[in-house]
């Protein structure tokens, strides 16, 4: 309890609440463009939190990654470029609503569902530290990998109607996965020799080449009087009977974001595309699922706001960065000379319980700024269609650029484009691939590694205790989606 | 393009592209420190799963009635046809494409502002903007905004090309 209060005198600390306004408006910024992630946006401030106090300066670090996972919505939902990884799944609906004219009807529900996410990763983050911390320890490769393959069931829940067109889109990404250097032996494949893929193909690369330049590729088809824009400019919030309609998605979002969260390397893009996928399995209205739902934001974006949340106990309790995002707070955590551990709240309960604090005082920040910021955005994609085309490919090009400087990504992202649209063409769903891409390094690293330790033999997959749990989980979903798709059909 | 013919390309492609995958992932040779699974062994078993999947695709377009198929609703905006007196999609997206693969290839050379302008410039005109003080205003506008945002603000550095003059100020 005197901890609590602890937490809530940073709630009156003028320069935690100025850090965190600042924090989460840089990382909105760094977030809404794409190929500027959240890690890239926290380092990008990481050396002028040298003179700052230590509280003071890991809330403004953990409050662009809580600004940054909140801004990837708002281009995936405007312009169907999600600017995160772990915002791809809300582009499904949320795009789609925003073709309907009702943008600000799913960026409410986006802000929102993100409020109610981060505020309920933080009261786990608080709450739970301690008891969570053992489950990240209980993950040993074996569970990763069963892990990986939960995650993989929910392809059939993305490949709208076509499981086969699902596992072809899914093998693509995996493929594509597999680029680089070979995790266990350093051997190079699939490279061409070329030294640019030696590090393998990065997500968001994928993701902007596959939605933005494929969406520009297929817009410029259209004719210049086709149907621009979003319509109306104003940010619709949900209202008591939509909210209502709206919690169980969110509650899902929750859960499945909580245990994504605690574990280190799952991270947010795997806990929004499952939330997506369990939300619809769960839904009333599973068939407006891919046609505008309001579920199909609500769940993606409660579970990724999570994760800012719940990636901070493995941190926090046992020194562990689970993503790149968290090593950059680590790094901020022992630039003023604190070791992130079980003796971190022992040494310095100040800096953690401050942390908490800040980050509430993030959260808030995220809502207003939200509120403001939201309806120029749209006004923005208002604007006449040749303008806005050349606006998002003048940006995301830029974005591409800032990656890592370089060139060859910029044609690998075009290249990626075309594969978009020759993948619209066949009529191949795109998030498959997404799934499978960003599975793959997880699936493959732990399925070896688990061989390595168990001397060749496959029963470590059903001895270890979490995977078995996990791949049982993962048979259920498979068969339970199998059944339900069998007896559509046999229905229609 | 009917779902049958849509199912027997997507087929298609899918099992050329798997077989040429399966050649490549072959002649992957392993290092000293390779595992029983080697660095082969997991890309031969998905190039495998998409041999199957392809093929099974391939050929249930071969035996399930045209009724029975449930092909993913087409997308609205998918480029499959194109309006009367309009430039055929396609076409369209190839002249993007061009602009796009014109701007990466000039980008060292021409530096980061001027080849952005004119990424703006032509892309607007492409897509049918035919103001030419719109269009001129935007060329000269886009670049040094953007680079005030990346080069400035976010301390990305961008090439300057044949303008060093731009990183001395």
């Amino acid at each position: 309890m005197d901890n609590l209060l602890l937490s809530l005198t940073n709630l009156a600390s003028v320069w935690v609440i100025v850090a965190a306004f600042a924090g989460v408006l840089w990382g909105i910024l760094g977030g809404a463009l794409p190929g500027i992630s959240p890690s890239i946006a926290m380092a990008l401030l990481l050396p002028f939190t040298v003179g700052m106090s230590p509280t003071v300066a890991l809330v403004l670090l953990a409050s662009v990654y809580v600004g940054a996972e909140y801004g990837g919505s708002i281009p995936a939902i405007l312009i169907r470029t999600p600017g995160t990884n772990s915002a791809a799944a809300t582009v499904i609906d949320g795009y789609e609503m925003a073709r309907q004219g009702r943008a600000g009807e799913a960026l409410g529900i986006s802000l929102i569902s993100g409020l109610w996410g981060g505020l309920f990763g933080l009261l786990v983050l608080v709450l739970a530290t301690e008891s969570l911390a053992k489950v990240a320890l209980a993950f040993t490769p074996a569970a990763y990998f069963s892990l990986g393959i939960l995650g993989l069931s929910v392809i059939a829940g993305l490949s709208g109607g076509s499981l086969l067109r699902g596992v072809i889109a899914a093998c693509i990404g995996l493929m594509i996965a597999f680029i680089g250097s070979d995790p266990v032996s350093g051997v190079q494949r699939f490279t061409f020799g070329s030294s640019d893929l030696l590090d393998g193909v990065k997500p968001i690369l994928i993701m902007v080449g596959l939605f933005a330049v494929t969406e520009m590729l297929v817009q410029i088809g259209e004719p210049p009087w086709a149907k621009g824009g979003t319509g109306s400019t104003k940010l619709k919030l949900p209202n008591w009977a939509m909210s209502k309609r709206l919690f169980k998605p969110q509650a899902i979002g929750a859960v499945i974001g909580t245990v994504e969260g605690v574990t280190p390397g799952a991270g947010g893009t795997i806990a929004a595309f499952m939330a997506y996928s369990e939300a619809k399995r769960w839904s009333k209205n599973p068939e407006e699922f891919g046609k505008g739902s309001p579920e199909g934001v609500a769940a993606p974006e409660a579970a990724n706001n999570v994760v800012t949340a719940t990636a901070l106990v493995p941190l926090l309790s046992l020194g562990i960065p689970g993503s790149n995002s968290a090593a950059i707070l680590l790094g901020g955590f022992l630039i003023h000379g604190l070791q992130p551990g079980p003796m971190l709240f022992q040494k310095a309960p100040e800096v953690v319980y401050g942390l908490y604090g800040g980050l509430f005082i993030a959260n808030i920040a995220m809502l207003l700024i939200g509120l403001v910021i939201l309806s120029p955005c749209m006004w923005l994609v208002n604007r006449p269609k040749p303008y806005l085309i050349a606006f998002i490919l003048a940006l995301v090009m830029s974005g591409v650029y800032a990656i890592h400087q370089s060139i060859f990504e910029c044609g690998l992202v075009l290249a990626i484009g075309v594969l978009g649209y020759g993948m619209r063409l066949l009529r191949l769903p795109v998030l498959p691939l997404v799934l499978g891409l960003v599975l793959g390094y997880l699936v493959e690293s732990n399925y070896r590694r688990s061989l390595l330790i168990s001397g060749g033999e496959h029963s470590i997959f059903v001895t270890d205790p979490v995977s078995v749990l996990l791949l049982g989980l993962a048979l259920v979903l498979g068969l339970y989606t199998g059944w339900k798709e069998f007896s559509d059909r046999r229905k229609t | 393009m009917n779902d049958r013919r849509v199912d027997r390309i997507t087929g298609a492609v899918g099992a050329g592209l798997s077989i040429s995958y399966l050649l490549y992932a072959r002649g992957i040779e392993d290092s000293l420190l390779a595992d029983s699974v080697g660095a082969n062994g997991v890309p031969m078993g998905v190039g495998g799963l998409l041999l199957l999947a392809s093929l099974a695709l391939f050929g249930k377009s071969w035996v399930e009635p045209v009724e029975k198929q449930t092909l993913p609703k087409e997308e609205e905006g998918t480029p499959l046809h194109a309006p009367a007196g309009a430039a055929h999609p396609h076409r369209m997206a190839l002249g993007l494409l061009a602009i796009l693969a014109v701007y990466v290839a000039l980008l060292p050379f021409l530096g980061y502002v001027v080849s952005i302008g004119l990424l703006v410039g032509s892309v607007a005109w492409l897509a049918g903007a035919r103001q030419r003080v719109s269009v001129l205003t935007c060329m000269v506008l886009a670049g040094p905004a953007l680079w005030l945002l990346f080069d400035w603000a976010l301390e990305i550095r961008l090439p300057v090309g044949l303008w060093p003059l731009l990183r001395n100020a």
